[in-house]
């Protein structure tokens, strides 16, 4: 397997391939800000979940990267990412809709993101994949174990690369992505 | 009857706009973004899916106690501004 394109997100910094992109911002605006500058096509991006937007803009750059022809429908690319608190933010924001009895009223825009692995559905929607999508929840980030789990998942003949990695988002100050394009050898 | 020409009632008709594009997440949009007569769904609306139908049926309950007895009177009532201020003039509780 070799990772044809990186990306790497922290609260404060944006690296693509390596080289940084320079933000203003930092969390959630910073994200904000990365989809003004480089996206600005998909206004859905406000209705996401934090671990979504963290997902959907590093791949976004990821993609860019690439730049490959997008959105064309493939069954040929995975989607495999992995994360430690799942979808924690987007739990809780759910939870306040519902805290107090005399103002109880859930959100369903809130809770559809209460699953970690609907970043990964994002991916697809975006980006027309209709291939393997997993995200795994793991004790903590071991890029050993990673590698290893992503061995079988993509181990069908269809599959022929791999958007995967580390993405994590438990609070506004704290987001953490570190992906990459991966091309399977043989194909 | 509501009364359309009330200033009550143009004053309802902006809330609602408000309240729609914070409920929604609508960024880049302002309330005077949003035609009165204008379709909120489909093709020539603001891209509003199944989920921004459920939020809105939570919208009126929250700010106006209106409880919707199917969700699916939702597409008549959801269908503009004006209609939506229509059906909360006549059926509010707060």
């Amino acid at each position: 397997m070799e990772a044809t394109h990186t990306v790497t997100i922290t609260n404060s910094s944006v690296m693509v391939d390596n080289r940084r992109l320079m933000t203003m911002q930092t969390g959630t605006a910073m994200l904000t800000e990365l989809y003004r500058d480089h996206v600005n096509d998909y206004p859905k991006f406000f209705k996401m979940d934090l671990l979504s937007r963290l997902g959907f803009i590093a791949t976004e750059l990821l993609l860019q990267a690439e730049g490959a022809t997008r959105f064309m429908e493939r069954t040929d690319r995975a989607v495999v990412l992995f994360n430690h608190t799942a979808s924690t933010q987007a739990d809780q924001a759910y939870e306040q809709t519902i805290h107090h009895r005399e103002q109880f009223f859930p959100s369903p825009s809130a809770f559809v993101y209460t699953l970690p692995n609907i970043v990964t559905g994002e991916i697809a929607i975006r980006n027309n994949y209709h291939g393997e999508t997993h995200l795994f929840i793991l004790p903590t980030r071991d890029t050993e174990l990673m590698r290893r789990m992503l061995g079988p998942i993509t181990a069908d003949p269809l599959t022929r690369s791999a958007v995967t990695g580390w993405i994590d988002a438990p609070d506004e100050h704290h987001i953490h992505a570190e992906l990459q394009i991966i091309q399977l050898y043989g194909t | 009857m509501p009364n359309y020409k009330s200033f009550n009632y143009m004053e309802l008709k902006e809330e609602l706009k408000t309240r729609i594009i914070e409920a929604l997440n609508l960024e880049d949009i302002m309330p005077s973004d949003i035609d009165d007569d204008a379709p909120l769904f489909g093709d020539e609306g603001f891209g509003l899916d199944s989920i921004d139908a459920l939020e809105l049926i939570v919208l009126l309950e929250k700010h106006y106690g209106i409880k919707l007895k199917d969700a699916k009177e939702g597409k008549q009532i959801f269908k503009s501004v004006n209609l939506m201020a229509d059906f909360v003039a006549r059926n509010r509780k707060k």
